[in-house]
């Protein structure tokens, strides 16, 4: 069986995802004995049209993204979101809330009419084209990157967590962080990063996403159990969950 | 076979003695709480805890546990992983968890990496000293416990009584040179601190007898409380994860990078979580927040109880502790359930 | 050590996690979503299944499913299975060839009463869709001790005429005079010249005597609650329906609780059950 071509993209991010990549250091020669990587900016210099399977970072923000995702899409077998930008929009949603032409004068000041500053409303992958398999987080957790990559190359379809984060927070032992008096995205927020951030003394900050079916309206009234207004959840979630935050207004 | 007598200084060299000699597991101060661990020095148990944050459940059915290698081109080994220790200050509610499981992984079909973790393993039992936020212990008659453990610890005074049970147990006080028995007085002080507990450690109080949930239970099939707390349900899966007796587990496999060997491993589940009935196809058969939630309480209550004569709820409260909605406290839904009966 | 001894130390070290191995020795394409496996044990020893129960099948690095066993234990050196694509585990069945090895723990479960409340009586089966996988165990065994049964009546339900399972031996079963075998499909097409309909419909112009009949139901869960109601309306007793219920038996030794039914283990309590036992089981149905 020969191995798998792999491509690896990105669009508006800030290539974390991609450097988690680089960093599994003796793992990642497991990585190419699995797979053949025929593009990939960020390690490497070789630019390639023929590929399988594509792994795509960053959240579309300009009308040529679209373009040249669509494009990728046409030419990958599997289309695999890589991280929060990719997966949900992340913290580049977070451009949504305003005027986009004060958004483009506020950040690029005098070069601000430059052709290729021109900005859109920010997009996750799933709602410019089809998206296979999704790899949450900021950045992606590496583990959860080799069970994906590993599941591919023997055609199983890799299963992302279903629940909250809880459940590894609680398997680590870890202090509810609600007992500091913090508001915690744990009980909303898509499990599959071993509670990194509640294990470190944080609260979890939703980067991941939102669980299939979360209980939002659950969510307002234990704010007030905790003398929490649900203005305090809407801060929280709007970081990584804009999407979330406007639709329960 | 033998109660003997040590003051803290004993104590501490006893600890200290068997650290030496063999992996030690405690409760230990962790944060403003207490979980248990692996100990380096007798200082660091504390034997007057009130309440680790999971149990230690954890040393019998861990997290995840690997239970099979394969091949992918055929042939499968089991993988027994039994970590031989002695675990320290095991209080009463979950030394009837531990003997719980013992049970349920044991009957009908024998489940021998639980087994063989469970043997390698001493427990020595602990009186509870320090009562928790919302242990009802008490309630469910688990504040005390005269069997399942290898050793009982009760601190009387200063002094700590060793009520040493099983072969397992005296091994473990061998070579520590001479320990005076317990005189008829302390044994009296022990009863009268067991009856005591029994009264402390209720910081809820269950209405309804305990043999009386399961036909509590049985009528209450439709009770408009299952939808009301569901409501506030995050579908989270604390109580399950943070319960002494929730045993429930996936099983997924994991490749190596080679992708044509791999391990076999059970992880821990909830019967809470969304997805937890699903089948393939994606139909869901508890697909009702609510379903989940009176299944949670008609397991402990009544499930369990008929299938091996005791309530699968010891009442440590961990569950009422943990659930950020708070809605997860079994004597409040069994005391609501009891209303109007009787 | 006396022999006992030794037998009984086996016992003691046996992991119920730890699948056998098997080779498969065939398949065939059955409908776009059903494949037809057969294996045989590599210990070279019967599975030792009775009809309804079920096996773990492990792909190894992939996983393990419940998987109904088709074949009749009256068929001897080899058992079948027919799988849908429905998961990681079946979509790797679907991919696997004569030789391939494959893990299987079991059989698990209880079984349709063939030896017990079956003989000597009338036998009603009722399949829908891939229901007819299971069932077809005891329609086999019960054909091939013909002699001990009374009347045999088979009603199969599919949702169209290209999802029908086993058609060449439906032909078979339509050609013997000692069995009546009704079908109908949900939707037709253009080739299919026969009844259209749910399979609830075929129970009412049946003329059968409801206290000499035993009924064995399988097909997908909206579908019990419908047969059920259609055999009360022929007076048939609670205690002569037998039903076998899918769930998620992830370990099939009743330890895992994925496929609890209320307090019933669909893995050992399972997943055969006469009606009147779960009929205050308001999970069952």
């Amino acid at each position: 069986m020969s191995k798998p071509r792999v491509a690896i993209f990105d669009f508006a991010c800030c290539e974390g995802c991609q450097l988690q990549i680089v960093n599994m250091e003796e793992e990642i020669l497991d990585l190419i004995n699995l797979v053949d990587v025929v593009e990939w900016r960020e390690a490497m210099s070789e630019q390639n049209t023929e590929y399988d399977i594509a792994l795509v970072e960053g959240s579309i923000t300009r009308p040529e993204d679209e373009e040249r995702i669509k494009e990728i899409r046409g030419r990958a077998k599997i289309l695999v979101a890589l991280g929060a930008c990719a997966v949900i929009g992340g913290v580049n949603k977070l451009k949504n809330r305003f005027d986009l032409e004060d958004v483009r004068r506020y950040v690029y000041h005098d070069d601000a009419d430059m052709p290729h500053l021109q900005t859109a409303q920010t997009k996750a992958l799933h709602e410019v084209v089809d998206v296979d398999y999704k790899i949450p987080g900021c950045p992606i957790d590496r583990k959860e990157f080799s069970y994906v990559v590993k599941c591919l190359a023997v055609g199983k379809k890799p299963e992302i967590p279903s629940y909250s984060v809880c459940v590894e927070c609680k398997m680590k032992e870890n202090v509810c962080r609600f007992e500091y008096n913090e508001v915690c995205l744990g009980p909303i927020t898509r499990a599959g990063c071993g509670a990194r951030c509640p294990s470190n003394g944080f609260w979890c900050f939703g980067c991941r996403g939102l669980v299939d079916d979360p209980n939002v309206n659950a969510a307002k009234d234990v704010m007030e159990k905790y003398g929490k207004t649900i203005d305090d959840l809407k801060h929280r979630l709007a970081l990584f969950n804009t999407d979330e935050e406007r639709a329960h207004a | 076979m033998s109660i003997k007598k040590l003051d803290q200084a004993a104590l501490d060299r006893w600890v200290d003695g068997l650290i030496e000699r063999k992996k030690v597991v405690g409760a230990a101060q962790r944060g403003d709480h207490f979980s248990f661990g692996e100990l380096t020095s007798a200082s660091e148990l504390r034997l007057d805890y009130d309440m680790s944050i999971l149990p230690p459940k954890k040393y019998f059915l861990p997290p995840t546990e690997d239970l099979i290698s394969f091949r992918r081109d055929g042939g499968f080994e089991s993988i027994f992983e039994e970590d031989p220790m002695v675990l320290l200050g095991v209080h009463p509610y979950d030394m009837f968890a531990i003997s719980q499981l013992d049970t349920l992984f044991s009957e009908d079909n024998d489940d021998i990496h639980y087994r063989k973790r469970r043997e390698a393993i001493t427990i020595v039992a602990s009186d509870v000293q320090t009562a928790s936020e919302d242990v009802f212990a008490g309630c469910m008659g688990t504040a005390t416990i005269d069997h399942g453990f290898d050793i009982l610890l009760t601190k009387i005074g200063d002094q700590y009584l060793v009520d040493i049970r099983t072969e397992k147990g005296q091994a473990i006080t061998m070579g520590f040179g001479e320990m005076p028995d317990a005189t008829d007085d302390d044994l009296d002080q022990r009863e009268r601190l067991w009856a005591e507990n029994q009264k402390v450690l209720r910081k809820h109080e269950l209405r309804p007898a305990v043999g009386y949930l399961p036909k509590l239970l049985g009528e209450s099939y439709d009770h408009p409380i299952w939808e009301e707390k569901a409501e506030l349900c995050f579908s989270c899966g604390s109580c399950n994860l943070v319960c002494p007796t929730c045993y429930c587990f996936d099983v997924q496999d994991e490749l190596n990078w080679d992708v044509t060997s791999g391990h076999r491993y059970r992880i821990w589940d909830g019967c809470m979580l969304a997805n937890f009935a699903i089948v393939a196809g994606d139909h869901n058969f508890r697909a009702a927040k609510s379903e989940r939630f009176r299944h949670r309480y008609f397991r402990k209550g009544k499930y369990i109880p008929e299938k091996i004569g005791q309530t699968g709820c010891v009442g440590c409260g961990r569950c009422v502790s943990a659930c950020v909605a708070k809605i997860a406290n079994p004597v409040e839904i069994y005391n609501r359930i009891a209303e109007g009966k009787e | 050590m006396s022999t006992a001894t030794v037998a009984q130390m086996d016992l003691a070290q046996k992991d119920i996690y730890l699948p056998d191995l098997a080779t498969v020795t065939k398949v065939a394409s059955m409908t776009e979503m059903e494949m037809f496996l057969e294996f045989t044990l590599d210990s070279g020893q019967e599975l030792g299944h009775e009809p309804g129960q079920f096996v773990e099948v492990s792909i190894p690095g992939i996983g393990e499913a419940p998987i109904s066993v088709s074949s009749s234990p009256t068929q001897k050196g080899m058992f079948q299975l027919v799988v849908r694509n429905a998961g990681n585990v079946t979509n790797a069945m679907h991919q696997l060839q004569p030789g391939d090895k494959v893990g299987i723990r079991g059989p698990f479960g209880t079984c349709f009463p063939v030896e017990e409340a079956m003989k000597g009586k009338d036998i009603l089966f009722i399949c829908g869709g891939i229901g007819l996988v299971p069932v077809r165990s005891a329609i086999d065994y019960v054909l091939s001790n013909r002699s001990q049964y009374g009347d045999v009546t088979i009603l199969f339900g599919a949702k169209s005429p290209a999802e029908r399972l086993f058609t060449d031996e439906i032909e078979v079963w339509k050609a013997r005079d000692d069995a009546s075998f009704y079908e109908t499909v949900d939707r037709a097409d253009e080739t299919w010249k026969g009844n259209v309909g749910v399979i609830t419909r075929l129970i009412p112009p049946l003329k059968f005597d409801p206290l000499n009949t035993i009924c064995l139901v399988c097909g997908p869960p909206v579908m019990y609650k419908y047969v059920v109601l259609e055999l009360w309306w022929k007076r048939v007793p609670n205690e002569s329906i037998y039903v076998s219920l899918e769930r998620r038996m992830k370990c099939g030794v009743g330890k895992c609780g994925h496929c609890q039914i209320n307090g019933l283990y669909a893995c050992q309590d399972g997943p055969v059950f006469k009606f009147a036992d779960i009929i205050e089981v308001p999970e069952a149905l």
